[in-house]
């Protein structure tokens, strides 16, 4: 997969991304997941797994059928069967998805952009059980250890558990390894056009009220306006914004207060219909400071 | 998905990219169903025209995602038509594999053939598990304390070069004095002992094959005192019926996972003409394999020597079962999956 930071956004925009260009030419934009978002992944399939092998015990014993020896061979082959296996089979499964990625809505993908392959699945997990199980198993399963290999264990999981965080994809070894990276899995939510609701409220703005602002402007106003304000702090901070732009671009009409969210509706869709039509005209105005830094404006 | 609110009948004009939008609206809507049909239950469950329907609708995003951002500054339809590409990208072209047609294709050629490449790796490792054998075997008949220095306490459980003829004898076969819980203790200890012994001879051989080797010719020492510690009691051939059953399987999974982490430092250490990261995915590849099949031999291992090594009591069946065993696995590997000759 070709990675590039998303063309024409600033850096700071654009962390966390990852674009990569279909056989169609249109880049599309994968989102990174956080590493917290991994590890309560992670840690929702470990109480998935040990929570399902611990019922299974419990429902065993109940009925009686196994003695007490028979139930530690019977647990010892369940856990061995819900680790690695368990991973590997439901990443097969669900297509880079085990339960806990499910529930928190990520999933693994491949950095060339084609299907995971199994191979990537299977070595992405047995790293995981090198990187986190078997230092933590050690760590907790010995009764006593000498302190230089409980410190080597416990430094080694550490640099492991920090690996994801410093590197450039957010991958762990085994991601490294393998080739994959995980995503959000992309959640398309529709809302609704802003510029159709705000019809003829009675405000005309011209050219050179419209010339201030730029792109960035223009979207922060869109998500303010996407959250009608319900608390009396929230209603007193649109004031603030309606009155802001009011005086930023010299609009000399009086604005009450009633009519502050209809204001700033028109000013979107009077706003975003030039810009748009500048943009179409190769006038590109990213922010506030086009007419400033391009020349362009 | 908030369905779009319907829009209050507009009194002037909609802008340019609000009419672009409500004309496409549809198409992304009917796209974004049949996504969802496909991840839910997979490609196969869609039907012929919903496949194509589903092709061309998402031709129909891409150019429309590629029209909104030269056209449109509506962040909102943006980030969703982005994200609807980027779902509907991974259901076109990263589909799901077939579970049944993936196992089938390892276990007939994958594995097998895997196996017949790595013939020098798997040599390191039954060298590593054989020379570990001999050496913990002649330790053990100069000094007998070694035993203690290689076999970890709770592995021996009463096991020791001090313990009676007959308290070994009754450990082999059940029936005597011998603590039933003791052994099947033992089992799972042994059984979890060698999971894990594996997985870390495989994760550990990219660090230059070296710590592979050395934990493989460990568990060749430990065999190899213990082995000798029952034959310096005369119990040398009813200890190899006791391990043979699920030993051969076991051991060889063992030198298996060895070779497969050999693999991996072969790679550092010989890439040939490749880089060395480039070496290390190719041989990746084969050295997962040879994982997998350890980890099967590992599985089957466990249920033999959980079930039948107490059912079966006679030294001359357990070496049948557990060579007999052997033999298929050899079969397997050796044979299956090659190509016919032209």
């Amino acid at each position: 997969m070709k990675t590039y930071a998303p063309t024409g956004l600033p850096a700071w925009e654009a962390r966390g991304l990852l674009r990569h260009t279909p056989p169609e030419s249109v880049p599309i934009t994968f989102r990174l997941s956080t590493p917290g978002a991994r590890f309560g992944a992670q840690t929702l399939d470990i109480l998935i797994t040990y929570g399902g092998v611990l019922l299974a015990i419990i429902g065993l014993t109940w009925t009686g059928a196994f003695s007490w020896n028979g139930l530690i061979t019977f647990y010892a082959l369940l856990t061995f069967f819900m680790r690695v296996p368990y991973y590997i089979l439901s990443e097969l499964v669900w297509n880079g998805r085990t339960l806990g990625k499910r529930m928190v809505g990520i999933r693994v993908i491949s950095l060339d952009g084609r299907r995971l392959t199994p191979h990537q699945i299977v070595a992405r997990n047995l790293m995981k059980e090198v990187e986190v199980f078997l230092p933590l198993a050690t760590l907790f399963g010995a009764s006593t250890m000498d302190i230089w290999l409980g410190g080597a264990l416990s430094a080694w999981m550490i640099a492991t558990l920090l690996v994801p965080v410093f590197s450039k994809l957010n991958q762990r070894l085994g991601d490294m390894v393998a080739g994959t990276v995980v995503v959000d899995n992309p959640r398309p939510v529709l809302l609704p056009d802003l510029s159709a609701q705000a019809a003829a409220r009675g405000y005309e703005f011209r050219a050179e009220h419209l010339d201030i602002y730029g792109r960035y402007e223009l979207q922060t106003l869109e998500a303010i306006l996407r959250e009608p304000p319900k608390s009396p702090e929230a209603r007193k901070r649109v004031s603030e914004v309606a009155q802001t732009i009011r005086k930023r671009i010299s609009y000399d009409e009086d604005l009450p207060e009633s009519r502050e969210w209809d204001f700033l509706l028109e000013f979107y869709r009077q706003q975003r219909e030039y810009l748009e039509s500048r943009h179409l005209f190769g006038d590109a105005r990213e922010n506030k400071f086009h007419a400033a830094t391009g020349g362009q404006g | 998905m908030t369905p779009a609110a319907p829009a209050p009948a507009p009194a002037v004009d909609p802008i340019r990219s609000a009419r672009f939008r409500t004309e496409r609206e549809a198409g992304w809507l009917r796209l974004d169903v049949l996504l969802r049909k496909a991840e839910r239950d997979g490609t196969a469950a869609l039907g012929y025209d919903e496949a194509l329907e589903l092709a061309s609708l998402y031709r129909q995003a891409m150019n429309a995602l590629s029209v909104a951002r030269a056209i449109s500054m509506d962040k909102a339809l943006l980030t969703y038509l982005d994200a609807l590409c980027a779902r509907a990208y991974l259901v076109v072209y990263a589909p799901q594999e077939s579970l049944r047609g993936l196992i089938g294709r390892l276990l007939v050629q994958g594995i097998p053939q895997a196996v017949r490449r790595s013939l020098p790796a798997l040599l390191i490792g039954a060298l590593a598990m054989m020379l570990g054998a001999v050496l913990g075997a002649v330790l053990f008949d100069v000094d007998h304390s070694w035993f203690y220095t290689f076999v970890p306490g709770g592995l021996a459980d009463g096991r020791t070069p001090e313990a009676s003829t007959a308290y070994l004898r009754s450990t082999l076969f059940d029936g005597g004095p011998g603590d039933h819980d003791g052994l099947g203790s033992f089992a799972t200890f042994l059984f979890s002992h060698n999971t894990q012994i594996a997985i870390l001879t495989f994760a550990l051989g990219v660090f230059l094959t070296l710590p592979s080797f050395v934990l493989t010719f460990y568990n060749g020492l430990v065999l190899g005192a213990f082995w000798q510690m029952f034959a310096s009691k005369g119990l040398g051939y009813e200890l190899a019926g006791w391990l043979s059953i699920h030993g051969v399987t076991e051991i060889a999974a063992i030198c298996i996972a060895c070779a497969g982490g050999a693999q991996l430092g072969l790679a550092v250490l010989l890439p040939g003409d490749e880089t060395r990261r480039d070496a290390l995915r190719s041989r990746g590849r084969d050295a997962v394999k040879l994982m997998i099949l350890a980890g099967l031999m590992l599985v089957c291992a466990a249920v033999l020597e959980g079930f039948f090594r107490q059912i079966v009591q006679t030294t001359e069946i357990r070496l049948a079962v557990g060579w007999g065993i052997g033999a298929l696995w050899f079969a397997w590997l050796a044979l299956a999956g090659r190509e016919a000759r032209a």
